[in-house]
């Protein structure tokens, strides 16, 4: 088994001004969705995000405030899984409830470190 | 784990925290309390995908409250009564609101500022949808049929309105009770009918209004000093025609009419509600129009099939709605009535004198009327095309389908 992690890019809530009730839905959806990683036993971890965005860049050290031009790519937070291979965790990413919004998820496989 | 999360929990949530929250800032305030409460629902729905609170309602209402409290603090607004502000947060005072019978009176407040004179009716819905009902803006425009930008601008100009009145969040002064109260159970009425008569294709959206107003309705009634019989009739109304919501389409969500509808299926727990508020609204010496169109919506209800309709009952009512209140669409209604007891003579003397475009949405039901009318005389080729021109008014696909249906059984008897 390797560890993977899913990260969620786009789909802001605030931004897509969603009512009450689908919030509530999304909300249950991500909540049944955490409900069934940990019932397997794949759930190693994971946060959300607050969309605020702080960036340093370059020599300088240059600091710059967001919101950045592409609300799209915020990366909105991230699960951390354990898995066979990649293809096992697009399967389990086929629960994420926001594609609709646009949202992403990119899979990358945490890097294990020789002793 | 089974969800302690009930159904609608944040759409009913936002009207109960804007309205105390109202009730303790200010009606000024208003766009940052609503922006707080939204805000209060993205931070739950991300906080607890993981982890539900033991209490949801009280974790909202208090981060609600805080979130309030550091939005109106960085608008450091000259308004902004900074006593409160200075307050701790926990202060007793504002938990006070959070209690149920608070809860309800400020919901109330709110309905009556929805429907103060100075906004203008349109400006009344959105307003309510949005600030009792927790609609959002596409959800409103979606309900109403209306364009997002359309609804964005209602909103926007119910709440400048408010701020440059400086309306107060209070219930209206005694003298204007009963005028603010019929603005009030028409606002009622015409969320209602968007539910019940709007051609929406979205079964959910339709069952959500019908079931606000009826919410609505309840709330004005456990305040003594706002029951009348036009309210009970008009609850009476609300409830009669929400127990046929079920029938009114089948299971493909195709238009089912009164003929064909399965009256075993009608809620009977509604219709005996209606009852009872029907025969409360008799004690009351008033008729208002919500008795008669009750009174139409009973006998409906009452016939055990379409055929056994007591159609001259209907009529009578109908008759005595359009004095109390003329109305076209009301004209056609007696039309259609008078067509179902074969007076031919009178229905083509009211369908003559009426005008398509003053039935604006409703038009096609005109062209219908028309159809029907040759229908039953026998001239077949007429009533087809009457039923083209029906379905030329309508924009909306499931009433469209509905007619071409019928157009293709007419066709069948040439």
């Amino acid at each position: 088994m390797k560890d993977f992690m899913m990260i969620f890019i786009g789909a802001d809530y605030q931004e897509l001004g969603l009512s009450p009730e689908e919030l509530q839905s999304r909300m249950a959806k991500w909540f049944a969705w955490g409900q069934k990683m940990e019932a397997q036993g794949i759930l190693k971890g994971g946060e959300a995000l607050i969309p605020t965005v702080k960036r340093i860049v370059g020599q300088d050290r240059t600091v710059s405030d967001g919101p950045f031009a592409d609300s799209k790519e915020i990366i909105g937070g991230y699960y951390t899984v354990s898995a066979k291979n990649a293809d096992a965790v697009v399967a389990i990413a086929q629960d994420y409830p926001d594609y609709d919004l646009g949202g992403t998820v990119e899979i990358r496989e945490v890097m294990v470190f020789d002793r | 784990m089974e969800s302690k999360i009930v159904d609608h929990l944040f759409r009913h949530h936002y009207g109960k925290m804007v309205a105390i929250l109202t009730r303790y800032f200010g009606l000024a305030h208003i766009e940052t309390i609503e922006d707080a409460v939204q805000d209060t629902f993205i931070k739950a729905t991300l906080q607890w995908r993981k982890q539900l609170p033991d209490n949801p309602e009280a974790w909202l209402n208090k981060v609600a409250k805080n979130r309030t409290i550091d939005l109106l603090r960085s608008i450091k607004s000259q308004k902004v009564r900074s006593e409160k502000l200075l307050k701790d947060n926990s202060s007793e005072e504002l938990n006070d609101l959070f209690l149920d019978h608070e809860i309800e009176d400020s919901q109330l407040r709110m309905i009556f500022v929805a429907c103060h004179p100075s906004l203008k009716p349109q400006q009344q819905i959105a307003f309510a949808l949005k600030t009792i009902s927790g609609f959002s803006t596409r959800e409103i425009a979606a309900a109403l049929l209306t364009k997002e930008d359309t609804i964005a601008k209602r909103l926007r100009r119910a709440k400048q309105t408010i701020i440059k009145n400086q309306l107060q969040f209070d219930f209206p002064p005694p003298n204007d009770v009963e005028d603010r109260l019929a603005r009030v159970m028409h606002v009622v009425y015409l969320t209602f009918n968007e539910g019940f008569h709007s051609t929406n294709k979205d079964k959910l959206i339709r069952e959500d209004l019908c079931g606000e107003a009826i919410r609505l309705c309840k709330l004005l009634l456990k305040k003594e000093k706002f029951r009348s019989g036009s309210l009970y009739a008009l609850f009476a109304l609300l409830c009669f025609h929400a127990s046929r919501l079920e029938s009114k389409t089948d299971i493909n969500g195709e238009i089912v009419d009164m003929l064909k509808q399965d009256r075993s299926q009608w809620f009977f727990p509604l219709i005996q509600m209606g009852n009872s508020a029907m025969n409360k609204a008799m004690e009351f010496d008033e008729v208002s129009i919500y008795h008669y169109e009750a009174a139409i919506a009973a006998e409906h209800i009452k016939a055990k099939t379409f055929k056994n309709t007591n159609w001259n009952k209907i009529l009578l009512y109908y008759k005595k709605l359009q004095d109390l209140q003329p109305n076209t669409f009301t004209l056609l209604n007696i039309a259609i009535v008078e067509l179902q007891l074969n007076n031919f003579e009178v229905v083509r003397q009211i369908l003559d004198s009426l005008e398509a475009s003053d039935l604006e949405q409703r038009a096609y039901l005109y062209y219908g009327c028309y159809s029907e009318y040759y229908e039953r005389r026998g001239d077949l080729v007429l009533a087809i095309s009457f039923l083209d021109q029906a379905i030329l008014n309508t924009t909306n696909a499931l009433e469209k389908r509905y007619l071409e249906k019928k157009k293709v059984i007419l066709q069948n008897r040439i």
